[in-house]
């Protein structure tokens, strides 16, 4: 009502009968509360009166991510400082970096980073693959639920637990590994200790926990092909062998080539909580990766501005591999990371 | 599917299908059924036992009488009971209110702070530049540091985005027209209807705080303030077993003599393991569902 009255009586103010285009000149130039709608203030206004309480909503989460992940990032430029007690650090540019790249213990680090991604993806990745079309051959419902009902548990236990665990099993005194091998004339082996077995406790511990777990993706994938294909196969004679090569697998591609990329944009997440628990003085220099080597040396060792600087060599790199990592899968099978 | 007569090549393929399956269950909690035997056998004859019993030699329960008056045992539970239930409570809380803010499609700089969100997700700067901010904020050596590192989890933030999304408009609208401000609707509308969701992040979050160790470790300087995870680490990994002798010094109760490390390592990788036990059904109901239906999406 006020609007209409305020137009009115501004119209009929200049005692003249309205021209149109100035009418309109007029009413836009007017700024009144709620004359107008289109205006950047009133808009504003709106949107405030509109949105406040939802970004009342965001506002712990928003400060949480301003102080906990974007705060680290100012801090790491202590990178390109050396560290004073007191007073103001010291801008030394590139030097820690330099110094990182010269020193051969980095050089180690990283290829056993390399490493031991690598062989993570190659002995491990397969393996919920397999699982899941195995448990899709099963017929009885019960029996495979039973199955996925026990596999999963190792995934929701800590590094600390499994590492006790594998100490445990792989004991070369009364280990149920050294136990069987014993068992079939095989000597017994200290395989946390030695440096030629390490890495694949690394591999067959990776294994232990996370092919179950896993293979609840790729299955759930097989689940969604619709059974008018098999059915039709069936007709035709198909073998179990010919269903598995010619309906599931290409039915599960996306979601193997998805998981498969998502793994390489993590490839320099060798994974530390595993290593940090499963290392020892014996082997360390044979598992030691990126993040042990940035813990050991700048929690342990106090060299702050070094261990930031591997820290964020690994952060940069492992940046363009993860973004590398979704534009690629958004490309090929149309679903990216995240 | 109608079952047909099936040939004795596939009754063969069948049967080793079922065995592969059976190894992987046998492989798979073997280790751990392992430790349960080893923790309620005769302490006197844990040394001797094979690392493939899964049966008590004996039987007793003084291992678990032991670490349930460990004081370092007893701590670290409280502790680790503190941490996960406050620290999900705050979780879950700022998770949900954000995801239900940021899963409206024409909040203002929605884009953006999904942007700024991922970012996140993508770099991380390590954890040395984690402890300076502690630092800088005051809350080294504050139980703090270890609830508030991860408040919201980016991906779990952005599973209930998808769900949220999934909220029938007209429900909002009802509820708008029925006086409700931006907060009851939330409460009143959405939470009841993102039950399952909900659930399924909290036993991510409580998982994931119970299991936690690495941040307790740099953030504590204080031992009496370690978690669990920590104190396990202490005694397994790290095979501190003068806490363990002095401790045994201290009860002197019959048979505490002749524990040794295997059997009390035992039974502590297994109290720690219990409350994951105890949720993994809650676990099996939730976390099946939600992240099948997700991915068949």
């Amino acid at each position: 009502m006020t609007k209409l009255d305020h137009k009115s009586s501004a119209a009929g103010g200049n005692g003249n009968v309205p021209n149109p285009d100035l009418l309109t000149a007029e009413i836009a130039s007017d700024q009144w509360p709620g004359d107008e709608f289109d205006t950047p203030g009133a808009r504003f206004r709106d949107g405030v009166r509109e949105w406040w309480p939802y970004y009342l909503m965001l506002a712990p989460g928003l400060i949480y991510f301003a102080l906990f992940h974007y705060l680290p990032v100012w801090e790491a430029k202590l990178a390109f400082e050396d560290l004073r007690i007191i007073g103001p650090n010291v801008w030394v540019g590139l030097k820690h970096f330099a110094q990182l790249f010269a020193s051969p213990a980095f050089f180690e680090v990283l290829m056993n980073t390399l490493i031991i991604s690598a062989m993570k993806i190659a002995f491990v990745f397969p393996l919920p693959i397999i699982l899941a079309l195995l448990l899709n051959e099963v017929r009885s419902g019960r029996f495979r639920r039973g199955v996925q009902s026990v596999i999963y548990l190792p995934h929701f236990l800590s590094w600390v637990v499994i590492a006790g665990i594998f100490i445990a099993a792989l004991s070369p005194a009364d280990g149920v590994i050294n136990d069987m091998r014993d068992m079939i004339g095989l000597e017994r082996r200290s395989f946390m200790t030695e440096s030629g077995s390490i890495r694949w406790v690394l591999v067959w511990s990776e294994a232990w926990r996370s092919t179950g777990w896993d293979s609840l993706l790729y299955f759930a994938a097989i689940m969604s092909i619709d059974p008018a294909l098999y059915e039709a196969a069936e007709m035709d004679g198909a073998s179990r062998w010919q269903k598995m090569r010619y309906i599931t697998l290409p039915g599960i591609v996306p979601t193997i080539a998805t998981l498969f990329i998502l793994n390489v944009g993590l490839f320099l997440n060798a994974g530390f909580d595993q290593v940090f628990n499963l290392s020892n003085d014996a082997i360390r220099d044979k598992i030691d990766i990126i993040d042990t080597y940035v813990y050991r040396l700048g929690i342990t060792g106090g060299q702050f501005s070094l261990a930031t600087a591997a820290g964020l060599f690994k952060g940069v790199v492992g940046m363009t591999l993860m973004l590398g990592a979704h534009f690629l899968s958004k490309r090929l099978t149309g679903r990216g990371v995240w | 599917m109608a079952t047909r007569n099936r040939t004795p090549l596939e009754r063969v393929e069948e049967a080793i299908i079922l065995s592969v399956l059976i190894a992987i269950v046998v492989v798979t909690v073997q280790p751990i059924l392992n430790l349960l035997a080893i923790s309620l056998s005769d302490p006197a004859r844990v040394p001797g036992m094979s690392g493939m019993a899964i049966t008590p030699d004996g039987f007793s329960v003084d291992i678990w009488k032991l670490l349930a008056n460990h004081p370092a045992v007893q701590r670290g539970l409280m502790n680790s009971l503190f941490i996960t239930s406050v620290g999900t409570v705050l979780n879950v809380t700022c998770t949900a209110l954000m995801a239900w803010a940021l899963s409206r499609k024409r909040l203002p700089f929605r884009r953006t702070l999904f942007v700024l969100i991922l970012a996140t997700i993508v770099f991380e700067p390590g954890i040395i530049p984690d402890y300076f901010v502690m630092r800088r904020l005051g809350l080294l050596d504050t139980y703090s540091a270890v609830i508030i590192y991860k408040m919201v989890n980016a991906w779990y933030l952005i599973i209930l985005i998808r769900f949220f999304e999934e909220v029938p408009e007209e429900l909002i609208e009802a509820a708008k027209l029925d006086g409700a401000n931006a907060f009851q609707t939330f409460w009143r509308v959405v939470v009841p209807l993102a039950k399952p969701a909900l659930a399924t992040i909290t036993l991510f979050y409580v998982v994931y705080h119970w299991n936690e160790f690495l941040r307790p470790m740099i953030y504590f300087n204080d031992q009496d303030m370690w978690p669990l995870q920590v104190v396990l680490r202490q005694f397994v990994v790290v095979g501190d077993k003068a806490a363990i002798v002095g401790l045994q010094a201290m009860n002197n109760y019959e048979g505490a003599s002749q524990i040794d490390f295997k059997a009390f390592r035992a039974g502590m990788i297994l109290f720690t393991i219990l409350p994951v036990l105890a949720i993994y059904p809650l676990i099996l109901r939730y976390f099946t569902k939600g992240t099948m239906s997700g991915a068949l999406k």
